[in-house]
């Protein structure tokens, strides 16, 4: 008897420390991204700073907006308002921000963050406005001499004192580093490279114009008398400004990352009521006994209330050091990911307050009904029977199931028929709410149906068959744990597949170049010089160059046109290139017109575009350039446009760039020839610019998204452990009250290795029913909402069996080895023990 | 491989043509130290075929384990147990299961029926966790009939009273045609009408179907259906008798105590 108590007490240690395990890791989950979040929104501190003095702000009218993936450009502010307001005594900098890139010491480019643009900028001295101080060596006082922002120098591990390279416009520059600086306290200038020279910097003389003017000790309103047709914010706008245009972009990051969170402590949370569930239903002769004896529900209520703020507080505790390290393995991922999210190394309490309520909360929460429940049970009837089932089975439950269902269809017939979003996200909703609901009987037909095949293997597999669909009420809570996580990861492949569809476009097939030329390291400021174009084309064996210089405009006039996809927003990509050449590189699906007749203001656009606008060819658009309002005749229409994220909505010829205002270098190239791509690289000799083949483009076209794609993994990752904790939390739960089953069917003659097989298969088709309804359900949210998010555009994303098939089995291999410890523990227990107890 | 087969079937010295089961210098200790229990001393029986005894002796006295290292459940800390001509102690674990779905048949005091499975699949659970095995339908018709659970096949053991329990239990213990059953205590939880029927019963099974039966019992009115009894005190065998009545073994049981 004591040893069974003993044993049990074993099973029951072994169920709360894989409680506190998914409760600890909830909460490192959330605190770890809370922690990242509030990191990240730090960066306008910096901004605030280092534009203490600027008063004013003048930027160019803006051409193109920057709402979605596509450039915003506005047009230079002229250097006539400079000198205009210099005149007026007032204290003004124009800023050009030219193109320089900064090499490694090992002449490589790519040792600056990826993301970050990189710019040169005149090194204002002691001037209000200037927003960078030296904290090592001295200023840049000639042309020969520069001082870099500290990240940079940091990245290309460059020590003051050296002779340091920079690729422009104008060409590769030589300078020694004699200093390095700070940008208002911070290691540089938020997502940005600079390197800062002496003003007489041949670089600075383009006289182009400005891209910004920051003015000291003046009033917006008199800087607007003197800078008409200028955008003129005062200084502490523009610091918001900025500020939200990072938000805006970094916001989707934070939203992105707790979305994981919250899945991560509702799976958690699932977790938690299970076991509560299932440990008060085994107990509740114990508590009857109190009852009994006087104990009321609220004592007694109490009592497992207490028992669960001790399991959480011992979860919470480990979770907050979990999440502590946890932030720096998130931006450890960051980092190798190349993706540029700048932090500060201050830990947030407030994220820390958020992890300590939400592991007490969430283990409260999930315990206070069972708990009343189990209370709930008349003292004699659970004196009678050794247990009694807590979970809501039966009628009402499965009532509430067949109308979720029932809503959650239905509006998804009418969302895909009228591509509305709200219908979509409410039938979502409602299907998941379904699913999880109706995982018990979900689970019971699948023990059915599968009892033909189990039974095959002896009375073990029917045991197996029986047992899953008798407790199928509480053990579906660990399906529907792993049907969450597995319904993500489903849900963000297909995203990721579909979205990897629209960057690529048709590349796959159509694209017949045999080189790419591209810029590395730096977007999106252009790579490929005219000089580089030339040095390219002198090489033996490339036949034809074909320059792609890229752009954006915006639709002239009110118009309501968002295209679909990664694409999508208000302005519209422009890709300016030599259309006959492109011809030999490319193979359009021409759907309208002709290529021939495209060149100077007679353009192609993709057929998505012509939906869009209603454009046919012969029509025209209107849209606002860099030189102002242009009209654009529709010579052809082409079914996918050329690859790139946004794609580009329009093809013109190189005639056509004078015409947009246009004068940016290049920044792509295809070539078409025998050549090879180390000749054309060593021809080159610019570390800004690689020659890959053909392949080897098409590949890192999605490159970027399956960077983003292995982060959203690693996150779901976490969810998916949780579940499969639930899945060995619940197998040594049943377990536990199936000791002496598993007793008696091994006097009868049934070995250990049986037992654990039938256990394996019991909790593996368990395990099934979570991920296969997970699967299911993320292929019908994923094509409702492409659909209603595309206005029909997107058909149903296609289904890669093979990845479907590596979910299952990477789903159902987790669940095997989650079980596997308390089956085998279970299947080799010495079954004297149990029989001894009469 | 061949030393342990010869070791196995190597006769021991005092093994006759009928003897099913053996003891020989069996001791079981529990604990060690002070703590240490010797609940089987030395002890040496033989089993015949064909009959139907009992292990008698107060609570404590060692019968259970006696009856479950006899049938290799348990190891005997040293001495041998054999089944048959084989020690038992020289199999594996999946050797004793199928030794214990083919050759053995148990009966316990609290039933121990797998509660997902039906009357029917209960009793044919040893034969079918032989893959190999066919279940014999005219032999279970008959042990139904028999112990009267014929219209009872189809039902869960919760659906069942306590004497059908232990007749479904006894039923799966004779399915195999088992060289021996052993029964600890299996009137235990029974009401003594429902004993009696279930003590004829398993009499009956020794006297038609020649089946060997060791039952372990405290209950004098058990010892009594049977052809021996074998009196266990403080884990040694001290004495043994032939067809007791009720009167004998209760005088002996006063005579130990
Ligand atoms: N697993 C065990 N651990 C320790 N002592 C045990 C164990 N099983 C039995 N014993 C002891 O061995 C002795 C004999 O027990 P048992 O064979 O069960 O007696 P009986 O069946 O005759 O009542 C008792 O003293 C008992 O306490
Ligand atoms: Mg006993």
């Amino acid at each position: 008897m004591i040893r069974r108590t003993l044993k049990l007490a074993w099973f029951k240690r072994n169920r709360y420390a894989l409680t506190v395990v998914a409760i600890a890791l909830s909460v490192a989950f959330i605190v770890s991204t809370l922690l990242l979040t509030t990191s990240i929104s730090d960066v306008g501190e910096p901004l605030r700073s280092a534009y203490d003095n600027v008063d004013v702000v003048v930027t160019g009218p803006e051409v193109a907006g920057g709402d979605g993936p596509v450039q915003a450009i506005s047009a230079p502010v002229p250097e006539a308002v400079v000198a205009d307001l210099t005149r007026a005594g007032q204290m003004a900098v124009g800023f050009a921000d030219p193109y320089a890139q900064v090499l490694t010491a090992e002449g490589q480019a790519g040792g600056q963050d990826q993301a970050a643009a990189n710019v040169a900028e005149p090194w204002l001295g002691g001037s209000p406005l200037n927003g960078f101080a030296i904290v090592e060596g001295a200023t840049p006082e000639t042309v020969g001499e520069a001082v870099l922002d500290v990240s940079t120098a940091n990245a290309a591990s460059l020590d003051v004192g050296s002779t340091i390279n920079f690729v422009t416009d104008l060409g590769v520059q030589e300078a020694t580093l004699v200093g390095l600086a700070t940008f208002g306290g911070a290691d540089n200038d938020p997502y940005t490279s600079t390197i800062l020279l002496s003003p007489e910097h041949q670089i600075f003389g383009s006289g182009d114009g400005f891209q910004r003017v920051l003015v000291a000790d003046a009033s917006v309103a008199d800087v607007a008398a003197m800078a008409p047709g200028m955008e003129i914010q005062s200084g502490s706008d523009w610091v918001q400004s900025q500020q939200d245009a990072l938000n805006d972009f970094l916001g989707f990051f934070s939203t992105f990352l707790t979305v994981f969170a919250v899945v991560a402590v509702v799976v958690g949370m699932v977790i938690v009521t299970n076991t509560f569930t299932v440990s008060l239903s085994q107990r509740t002769q114990e508590l009857a006994l109190l009852r009994l004896v006087g104990t009321t529900r609220r004592q007694l209520l109490s009592q497992v209330v207490l028992e669960a703020v001790l399991l959480g507080a011992v979860g919470t505790g480990i979770g907050l050091l979990l999440g502590l390290a946890g932030v720096s393995v998130l931006g450890w991922f960051l980092d190798v990911l190349g993706l540029v999210i700048e932090r500060s190394s201050e830990t947030s309490p407030t994220a820390l307050a958020i992890g300590v309520i939400v592991g007490l909360g969430v283990t409260v929460v999930a315990s206070v009904r069972p708990a009343w429940k189990s209370t709930e049970v008349a003292p004699i009837e659970a004196l009678r029977s050794s247990e009694v089932d807590l979970v809501d089975g039966g009628g009402r439950r499965r009532f509430m199931t067949a109308a979720t269902l029932a809503i959650g269809l239905a509006s998804l017939a009418w969302g895909i028929a009228q591509s509305d979003i709200l219908f979509t996200g409410v039938a979502i909703g409602a299907i998941f709410l379904a699913l999880y609901l109706g995982a018990d009987s979900l689970v019971r037909v699948a023990a059915r149906m599968t009892r033909p095949i189990l039974g095959r293997a002896g009375p073990t597999g029917t045991i197996a068959s029986r047992n899953l669909e008798k407790n199928a009420g509480r053990t579906a809570a660990a399906a529907s744990a792993l049907m969450i996580g597995i319904a993500l990861i489903g849900f963000f492949t297909l995203m990721a597949a579909t979205i990897g569809q629209f960057i690529a476009g048709d590349a796959g097939e159509a694209l017949e170049t045999d080189l790419v030329v591209q810029g590395i390291g730096s977007q999106p400021e252009p790579a490929l010089s005219d000089a580089v174009l030339e040095q390219i084309v002198g090489v033996d064996g490339v036949d034809v160059l074909v320059p792609l210089y890229q752009t954006s405009v915006s639709p002239a006039g009110d118009v309501e046109f968002e295209r679909a996809g990664p694409g999508g927003g208000s302005g519209l990509g422009v890709a300016l290139t030599d259309v006959e050449a492109l011809d030999a590189a490319y193979t359009f699906v021409l759907n309208a017109g002709s290529l021939d007749d495209v060149g100077g203001s007679s353009v192609v656009i993709d057929q998505a575009t012509a939906d869009g606008f209603t454009l046919s060819v012969g029509d025209s658009l209107t849209v606002t350039s860099l030189a102002g309002p242009v009209d654009l005749g529709i010579a052809a229409i082409i079914e996918t446009s050329l690859p790139g994220s946004p794609q580009p909505a329009i093809i013109g010829d190189l005639t056509l760039r004078a015409a947009l205002g246009y004068g940016d270098p290049a920044t792509a190239a295809y070539i078409v020839g025998p050549a090879l791509a180390s000749e054309v690289n060593d021809a080159i000799d610019l570390p800004t610019v690689e020659v890959v083949s053909r392949t080897d483009y098409i590949d890192g076209l999605s490159s970027n998204l399956d960077t983003i794609l292995a982060l959203v993994y690693a996150l779901l990752a976490v969810a998916v452990l949780v579940a499969l904790i639930g899945i060995a939390n619940t197998v040594s739960l049943a377990i536990s009250e199936r000791v002496g089953e598993i007793a008696a069917t091994r006097a009868a003659g049934a070995s250990s290795r049986q037992i654990f097989w039938s256990l394996l298969a019991e909790f593996g088709l368990l395990a099934i029913v979570g991920i296969v309804s997970g699967l299911v359900f993320a292929w019908i949210a994923a094509a409702s909402l492409f659909n209603a998010l595309s206005g029909g555009q997107i058909g149903t994303p296609e289904v890669d069996v093979l990845t479907a098939l590596l979910i299952v089995a990477a789903g159902l291999g987790g669940a095997l080895i989650a079980s596997w410890f308390p089956a085998r523990s279970a299947a080799t227990t010495d079954i004297l023990d149990v029989l001894r107890a009469d | 491989m061949s030393d342990q087969t010869d070791q196995r079937n190597a006769p021991p010295a005092t093994s006759s043509e009928r003897t099913v089961a053996r003891l020989v210098n069996a001791t079981k200790r529990f604990g060690a130290g002070d703590a240490a229990v010797t609940a089987l001393n030395d002890a040496t029986i033989e089993f015949r075929k064909g009959e139907f005894t009992a292990v008698m002796g107060p609570s404590g006295s060692g019968k259970s384990t006696l009856m479950y290292c006899q049938s290799g459940l348990d190891r005997l800390t040293s001495g041998h147990a054999y089944i048959g001509d084989v020690d038992v102690s020289t199999l594996s674990d999946q050797e004793l299961s199928v030794m214990r779905r083919s050759t053995l048949g148990f009966i316990f005091q609290s039933f121990h029926l797998v509660p997902a499975l039906t009357s029917r699949e209960n009793i044919t659970l040893p034969v079918d966790l032989n893959a190999d095995a066919e279940v014999d339908e005219a032999f279970l018709n008959e042990l139904a009939v028999v112990l009267g659970i014929e219209h009872r096949l189809e039902n869960l053991p919760s659906q069942l009273s306590g004497g059908q329990r232990q007749r479904v239990a006894v039923a799966r213990a004779m399915i195999p045609r088992p060289e021996v059953i052993f029964a600890d205590e299996p009137t235990g939880a029974l009401d003594s009408k429902t004993s009696g029927e279930l003590l004829a019963y398993l009499r009956t099974a020794v006297d038609d179907l020649g089946q060997t039966i060791v039952m372990v019992t405290h209950d004098a009115v058990a010892a009594s259906h049977c052809d021996r009894v074998v009196y266990v005190q403080d884990g040694v065998l001290v004495d043994e008798g032939r067809n007791p009545t009720v009167d004998d073994v209760l005088g002996k049981i006063r005579e130990l105590s």
